[in-house]
């Protein structure tokens, strides 16, 4: 089975290290896919804060070229998956829908029935490859690393017919980590939101929010947060310098995309195969302790 | 024109009457310490047919979206949906309170005609033109591009922020949806 890869505008941009590292791990674990041709915008919060309907109807595009292949898409932005989910099931949910989404793609040529599946990678390693057959696959097992597991508010909410993992307390990601030989610490912001969306219009708010996740996964004693979102990547990320200087405190921890931990356990190149060096904290001390192609390449 | 209440439900809102007001949806909001109304309130008021406090209120653009209030709301009111048509509604009825920060309808507004013109989003150009176009003061807007600078820089050196737009080439299929939602919604 090969996938429809749907890698959105962040990844094509701020969250490029998701999209390398996605495509390396894939394909190192035998997971077929192909980007989809000349895909458009899923519209995220502005398409939804704009029209029902103009949310489904943008993602509905996508659906269709998708449709015409024949393939499932596999979205690791989650604001995306989440957008391609709705649309999906917007069809699927009654003909008065049909009607409408077929006139809001009038002129265009295109048609979308849902016959096609909308999934996260999380949910493709975990129940398409499974956990044993990526267990196989580590060649260098992450044992002695600590980390948390967050899952920010897309992966899980809102839920639908097709979840593939718990609302309120997920898990598919704690298992991946697991498999990979490192140790999950607990952690009760998982699903807490980081503020994100209103990084632009109130940055307190942001800070805040983030601070509480980053800080919660020091105290618990973390060498990394691990996120499978760009926008939760970002904040916590990208922004962490902004959080430090912002509460006057040094918290100095680095956030990989779970493709990019992967990576590392599969014995990947951390930076032509990862990007673990687009990262903007520092990922270097796991980097040295994990990669022995990275050793190797010094010496 | 239909009540608020009616046209709140219209828009996405269905089942706000079911409200009972227990609060779990403003215990679980993470931005509920920003806000000037709970989510819980946010609802009674739109049941109550408050049109202009709710569309005048700093919640509504708060709202981060993350949908926790909704999974966990006991009555199953699509609290998150709600929120989205009263943003929706305000950036239509020309609401812009002081203390909503203007940036966010600027953001929705400017993402929207992006994507219409290129087929997908140009992050470096929604920063610029999200600013530019908020109604904030030109001190407050050249204050925030000046802080961003070295952030811009910082994914600039990292490889993370492209030049230039690039459109695809069914560019002009996504702008039809755009034109065609715009009149369906007009003409309803």
């Amino acid at each position: 089975m090969s996938y429809a890869y749907y890698p959105g505008c962040s990844l094509e941009a701020t969250a490029k290290e998701y999209d390398i590292s996605f495509r390396s791990v894939f394909t190192a674990l035998g997971l077929e896919f192909e980007e989809l041709e000349d895909w458009s915008c899923c519209g995220a919060s502005a398409a939804h804060a704009t029209s029902k309907l103009l949310s489904v109807a943008l993602p509905a595009r996508d659906l269709a070229k998708a449709e015409a292949q024949g393939k499932d898409v596999v979205a690791p932005c989650p604001a995306c998956y989440q957008n391609l989910k709705q649309a999906r099931e917007y069809v699927l949910e009654s003909e008065e829908n049909r009607e409408k989404l077929s006139k809001a793609l009038e002129g265009t040529g295109l048609e979308v029935k849902g016959e096609v599946k909308v999934r996260h990678p999380l949910d493709v390693l975990v129940n398409d490859l499974g956990l044993e057959a990526l267990a196989e696959k580590v060649v260098e097992p992450l044992e002695g690393l600590r980390v948390v597991p967050y899952y920010g508010c897309y992966i899980t909410r809102p839920p639908g017919k097709e979840s593939f993992d718990d609302v309120e307390n997920p898990t598919s990601m704690d298992k991946i980590i697991q498999a990979l030989g490192a140790t999950v610490l607990p952690f009760t912001r998982k699903t807490r939101c980081c503020g994100g969306p209103v990084m632009m219009s109130n940055e307190a708010t942001m800070h805040k929010l983030s601070y509480e996740i980053i800080k919660e996964a020091k105290e618990a004693g973390a060498q990394a947060i691990i996120v499978a979102c760009p926008m939760c990547h970002m904040t916590l990320d990208a922004k962490q310098p902004e959080i430090e200087k912002h509460y006057g405190e040094e918290l100095d921890i680095p956030v990989l995309y779970i493709t990019q931990l992967i990576g590392l356990a599969l014995g990947l190149d951390p930076y032509a195969e990862l990007g673990l060096d687009k990262n903007i904290v520092s990922t270097e001390k796991i980097v040295q302790k994990y990669s022995k192609k990275m050793v190797k390449a010094k010496a | 024109m239909t009540d608020f209440k009616s046209e709140v439900i219209a828009a996405g809102g269905e089942g706000i009457a079911a409200c009972y007001q227990c609060g779990t949806c403003s215990g679980g909001c993470p931005t509920v310490s920003a806000m000037d109304f709970t989510p819980r309130q946010i609802i009674r008021m739109v049941n109550l047919g408050m049109r202009d406090r709710v569309l005048s209120s700093k919640t509504i653009w708060l709202c981060a979206s993350c949908y926790q209030c909704q999974v966990r709301c006991p009555r199953e009111v699509k609290i998150t949906e709600v929120m989205a048509a009263l943003k929706s509604m305000a950036m239509k009825e020309g609401y812009n309170s002081s203390i909503a920060k203007p940036r966010a309808a600027s953001f929705y507004r400017n993402f929207n005609e992006i994507v219409a013109n290129l087929g997908r989003q140009f992050e470096p150009l929604l920063l610029l033109k999200t600013t530019l176009g908020s109604r904030e003061s030109i001190t407050s807007k050249l204050g925030y591009l000046l802080k961003n600078a070295p952030f811009g820089i910082t994914l600039m050196k990292k490889g993370k922020l492209p030049f230039k737009p690039e459109k695809i080439s069914g560019s002009e299929e996504v702008r039809k949806i755009f034109e065609n939602v715009a009149k369906m919604e007009a003409g309803e």
